[in-house]
């Protein structure tokens, strides 16, 4: 490397060590990002130098929804094997954030797990060599930000375009725009799928992108549904057809409740089988996941259950509502809808959502977040005759907490239906603690 | 007597973006509570013609660039002549998200593609390209007391959120629906917001415009009663205090912000 060159990266590196340590040591928060961000200032290409302190490989994991599970489910079962593993903290998904996590430890690792961006994606990869990516799936989400789902896929497209055999692809092959995307590639692609009629969704939902041909125009045929556009499709027209998976349910049980886990079980366990990572092993690692905040998990509050799931889209508000009435566990249902930037400033999407499922709701329903009225207007339409749900429309968070936990009986577990910046304030509530 | 209305909603597969559906639950909801009978009829490439020109109320979506892509054609050449019919008739018709566009006479594209509307509405549309920022946001327009009916509650704001790269250019002819209080509206330049010939609404505003705006629903429900049965037909008030709430949240928060 050249010597100035050699003298900025140093400097920037050590700047963002020193930014890391001082947010740390004096709890400013925003850690996450911040140092990534002073140190791709001083040196824009640093991601490229830094990516060679990984020995064996970096994982990128992207997608619209799952992205930290399956990357949590990949970390656990590459340290599981015996690795050490750096990954990005949730949430912090943009090039900053992912030159951050290099800032936290100056370790060597062995291998990288990175969530990326939909949109940062195309920013991201031109510095690195990845091992393996993984694609899980594309919905429309913050549409205000991200802008359409097809957008993206080209951006996908052309930037999977530039790895060679060196780089495996592990795709979802239950949706057709992943599946595209992954077509005439230099790079070995594996697909993973659900292989269980039992998933399968009596009808359609709403919330749906990409159920006409990506290649022709024409309408797919679905032998069965997943969820939104995830299934077993095919253009009978051009003949553009689901391709075979290599790595499927059957083969590995999923930790956690909902079939969108089931998807980023699979994923996980791909990459494990792409590094030689025995099977058995695999299983072993995903029995032992604990979910990240938000993702599932089960906090003990004043003597009842609280169970969050991050909801942010219409497809993740649909399984999130297909879970909790699947469960065992029942109790009052919380909404929170926030519109800060992290959750797209547009609340339009309530309307995708088909909370129609919870019309013979008998559980009080507690509404609230800054955009309390629309969510309640939302609950409002699903009523067969006027006043028949059980509604709570609470303005204040705090006050609404209180309202679920009264209004949950000895044995009852609390669902939490929130979006991320309304995850981010009830658990902040609910623990006492800050996050991010 | 027993009212029924059926509502004809375009191609719900492709031209349904953002929330835009919650019109139809909307509109469906108020007729059912108040014991009208209200049918949706999805108009796709297999309508027919003489399907189409049975429907009492229309109403379209918003569709992203390749699902209008898949769409236009059908669209212009096999509905364009018998959506035209409805509207002379004085059926209802509500348009949201890019409608403007596709109604309009033509959409000259940001590479200077010129593409043509369904010329129904007297308006032109361009894309400035990418140079000139999108019109993203949530919007505050007022409309005139002619949407008012009688013995329902009538505000003269509309709320709603808008999500275009185009702009729109009225002719002298056309009415807008609304004009422009927070936001931009068709241009950001003539305060005009939307348009509104005969009985058909066509707005920028996206996704779920009646749901915050229950007079634009009743408004349109009770001219699709009147046009279907030719009288006027008074309709039973609702419980709307949660709607107007959320309206009134709304107006709140833009003013604030704006201020």
């Amino acid at each position: 490397m050249h010597l100035m060159k050699q003298l900025r990266y140093t400097i920037a590196c050590l700047s963002g060590l020193s930014a890391s340590f001082l947010s740390r040591f004096l709890k400013l928060g925003a850690g996450a990002t911040w140092p990534g961000e002073i140190a791709l200032r001083m040196y824009p290409q640093i991601l490229a130098t830094l990516s060679k302190r990984i020995r064996k490989g970096i994982i990128i994991i992207a997608g619209t929804n799952g992205k930290t599970t399956t990357s949590g489910m990949t970390s656990a079962i590459l340290r599981h094997a015996g690795y050490s593993v750096l990954h990005n903290t949730s949430g912090a998904n943009l090039l900053n954030g992912i030159i951050s996590s290099f800032f936290v430890s100056w370790r060597l690792v062995d291998f990288a797990v990175f969530e990326v961006d939909e949109n940062a994606f195309a920013k991201i990869l031109p510095f690195i060599h990845p091992k393996a990516i993984v694609l899980l799936n594309l919905f429309r989400d913050q549409l205000d930000r991200y802008g359409e789902v097809d957008t993206i896929a080209a951006f996908w497209r052309s930037s999977l375009q530039s790895f060679d055999d060196k780089t495996t692809i592990l795709a979802n092959g239950d949706d057709p725009t992943i599946a595209v995307m992954t077509e005439k590639l230099r790079s070995r692609v594996v697909y993973f799928g659900l292989e269980d009629p039992k998933y399968y969704l009596p009808k359609m939902q709403h919330a749906t992108d990409s159920i006409y041909c990506p290649k022709c125009g024409t309408r797919l045929t679905f032998g069965g549904v997943y969820f939104s556009h995830l299934g077993k499709w095919a253009c009978g027209a051009c003949g553009f057809t689901h391709p075979d998976v290599l790595i499927q349910s059957s083969d590995y049980t999923s930790p956690l409740e909902g079939v969108y886990n089931i998807y980023d079980t699979l994923a996980a366990a791909s990459v494990g089988e792409v590094l030689r990572i025995d099977k058995g092993e695999i299983q072993q690692a995903l029995d032992q996941f604990t979910p990240a905040f938000g993702r599932m998990e089960s906090i003990a509050y004043q003597g009842k259950t609280i169970r969050i799931l991050l909801s942010k889209n219409p497809t993740g508000f649909n399984e999130s509502l297909r879970t909790i009435l699947a469960s065992s566990q029942k109790g009052p249902i919380m909404l929170l809808l926030n519109d800060r930037i992290p959750d797209g400033t547009d609340v339009s999407w309530i309307w995708d959502v088909d909370f129609e499922q919870l019309t013979e709701c008998a559980y009080p329903i507690i509404i609230s977040g800054d955009r309390v009225y629309d969510m309640a207007v939302r609950m409002a339409y699903i009523e067969k005759k006027k006043k028949q749900l059980p509604l709570q429309v609470v303005e204040n968070l705090s006050s609404a907490i209180v309202a679920a936990t009264e209004a949950a009986k000895e044995n009852e577990t609390i669902w939490i239906l929130a979006t991320y910046s309304a995850m981010l304030d009830v658990r902040k509530i609910i623990t006492g603690k800050k996050i991010l | 007597m027993k009212y029924s209305i059926t509502i004809g909603w375009l191609y719900p597969e492709l031209m349904s973006t953002y929330g835009d559906r919650g019109n139809i639950l909307v509109l469906q909801k108020r007729c059912e509570w108040r014991g009208i009978t209200c049918t949706i009829v999805p108009i796709d490439f297999q309508s027919k013609e003489e399907d189409i020109a049975k429907m009492d109320m229309i109403f379209g979506g918003g569709a992203q660039d390749r699902q209008q892509g898949i769409l236009i054609d059908d669209l212009r050449k096999r509905k364009g002549p018998v959506l035209k019919k409805l509207l002379e008739r004085n059926i209802p018709g509500l348009f949201v998200c890019g409608s403007p566009q596709l109604l309009g006479s033509f959409y000259m594209t940001g590479d200077g593609k010129k593409l043509e509307g369904l010329g129904l509405f007297d308006m032109e549309s361009r894309h400035f390209g990418n140079g000139k920022p999108r019109c993203i946001g949530n919007m505050l327009i007022r409309i005139p007391n002619t949407f008012e009916i009688p013995g329902l509650r009538f505000l003269d704001t509309v709320v709603g959120f808008e999500n275009h790269g185009g702009r729109t250019y009225l002719g002298t002819g056309l009415t807008p629906f609304g004009t422009v209080l927070v936001g931009n509206g068709n241009n950001g330049e003539d305060t005009t917001e939307g348009a509104r010939y005969k009985n058909w609404i066509a707005t920028y505003s996206h996704g779920p415009l009646l749901a915050k705006n229950p007079h634009i629903a009743d408004w349109l429900i009770s001219k699709t009663l009147e046009v279907k049965y030719k009288k006027k037909i008074k309709l039973q008030e609702l419980d709307d205090v949660l709607m107007w709430q959320a309206h009134d949240a709304m107006l709140k928060k833009l003013y604030v912000t704006k201020e």
